[in-house]
């Protein structure tokens, strides 16, 4: 994909991003039925849960990017590790704060150690780990790659994490959309479409914004190479 | 020893020689063991809270910390004079100096987590009866996954400018698998309870060491490169 191709991705999922948050908050505040057991709160989760699933995706991506990038050392991964991780960690950040807000009327607390919530955290501050890694090297093509590992030990982890802390104890209500049993049919449609949507809504943002940066992330590695060249170049060009 | 141990040995064996001779990690960990749980004894009010039932946590506290402190140090040790570089081009395999650099982090963190056990027993008065060779299964499944971590994360952090600083902020997040599971089959074998009771904890802290163990082998290089 050339540059121009990628900019009317970027604005065309944009676009669609913005339009789908919108719709989503509509439904969200006016159209879809209030839960019975949990009341208006409820309604935090079709933001709640597609953020989760924006920031996860981001992380595999990370994951992926980074051991591709080892193997093959094209920058181009890089690139796409650095954006999925930018976008992932929003969507972490997003996640991490609706899920408080909803706890504090569910749970009667802020915070609760429950099991995807202590997973959230710790996956905030793997990310965390990630950019610090890659922001503090002398040497930045030293850093993608130490980034690259720290990304592929966090996903490596991740699992053991998610098992030890559910082992450890749960309170988080359990999934009700894609249950153990499958996929759940008695749910109801309107709030199942609602969703639907949340989930479009944040894959749409998450890869306008993964694309944005890492079209960005392109030119700015091309101005910085240019100016080293015309710092070398110097004698000869001035 | 010959061929592949032969070499993971030799590495482990230089580290440990140096460790001898100059005693720069030990020494320090060791007095990190003992004071720690000085500073737990102040810290916590003793008449509330009984020390046997928090031990567990607490020692595994300081064997965490105790690990962030000496293997921190890995990679510093060979940073004068460009000791390292004459590592990583001499004709061992990038995966067998690694696996030689947990070999030694693990003998030198199984002294200082002796250390620590014996130091929690003195002062809080444990009593370490049945179980004692789970309990030792235990540690050390738990202190080579810590060990296998912490060397890979320290190799990163040696080559970051933040350096040690940044450890931590590796390390915490990604270990809390072997708090889990180490603490709380510590707590049952100290409390008395089954053997049978932390089969389950054994199985993952041993699957928790393995996939580092591979993971530090394969990545290691990436790391390590100029």
């Amino acid at each position: 994909m050339s540059n121009t191709h990628i900019r009317w991705a970027v604005l065309v999922l944009g676009a669609l991003g913005v339009v789908s948050v919108l719709v989503l908050h509509w439904m969200v505040f006016f159209w879809v039925p209030t839960e019975s057991t949990m009341g208006i709160i409820q309604r935090i989760f079709y933001i709640h849960v597609p953020a989760w699933w924006a920031a996860f995706l981001g992380f595999g991506i990370v994951a992926l990017c980074g051991a591709v990038y080892l193997w093959l050392g094209d920058d181009r991964l890089d690139r796409a590790a650095l954006a999925a991780a930018e976008g992932g960690m929003v969507f972490c950040t997003v996640g991490l704060l609706t899920g408080p807000l909803w706890g504090k009327v569910a749970w009667g607390a802020w915070w609760v150690w429950e099991p995807r919530l202590t997973l959230a955290l710790l996956l905030w501050f793997i990310y965390l780990g990630y950019f610090l890694v890659r922001n503090s090297t002398v040497n930045p093509e030293q850093g993608k790659r130490l980034a690259a590992v720290v990304g592929i030990i966090g996903v490596l982890d991740i699992p053991l994490i998610h098992v030890s802390v559910t082992w450890l104890r749960s309170l988080h209500p359990e999934p009700v959309v894609l249950t153990q049993g499958g996929f759940a049919m008695d749910l109801d449609r309107m709030m199942l479409a609602t969703f639907g949507v949340g989930l479009l809504a944040s894959t749409l943002v998450f890869f306008s914004l993964f694309l944005a940066r890492y079209t960005i992330e392109g030119f700015e590695r091309e101005a910085r190479l240019r100016n080293a060249n015309l710092i070398t170049a110097d004698g000869v060009e001035g | 020893m010959t061929g592949y141990l032969g070499l993971v040995w030799t590495i482990a064996r230089k580290d440990l020689l140096v460790e001898m001779r100059t005693r720069e990690r030990l020494s320090a960990m060791a007095a990190f063991a003992v004071l720690v749980p000085v500073l737990f004894n102040f810290a916590i009010d003793t008449g509330q809270v009984r020390p046997q039932v928090i031990a567990a946590g607490l020692i595994w506290m300081t064997i965490i910390f105790s690990a962030l402190l000496g293997l921190g140090r890995t990679f510093q040790m060979e940073h004068k004079d460009s000791a390292l570089a004459g590592i990583i081009q001499s004709p061992i395999p990038l995966d067998a100096l690694f696996l030689g650099k947990v070999t030694a982090n693990f003998v030198l963190l199984m002294i200082i987590v002796t250390l620590v056990f014996i130091v929690f027993g003195l002062f809080f008065g444990l009593r370490f009866t049945g179980g004692s060779l789970t309990l030792a299964g235990v540690v050390t499944l738990g202190v080579l996954g810590l060990v296998s971590m912490t060397t890979l994360l320290s190799a990163i952090a040696a080559r970051s400018t933040m350096g040690e600083s940044l450890l931590p902020v590796l390390v915490f997040p990604l270990v809390v698998p072997v708090i889990i599971y180490g603490a709380t089959a510590t707590d049952r074998l100290l409390a008395g309870r089954p053997v049978a009771e932390v089969s389950g904890n054994l199985r993952m802290l041993a699957a928790f060491a393995l996939v580092f163990l591979v993971a530090g082998a394969v990545l290691f290089p990436f790391v390590i490169e100029e």
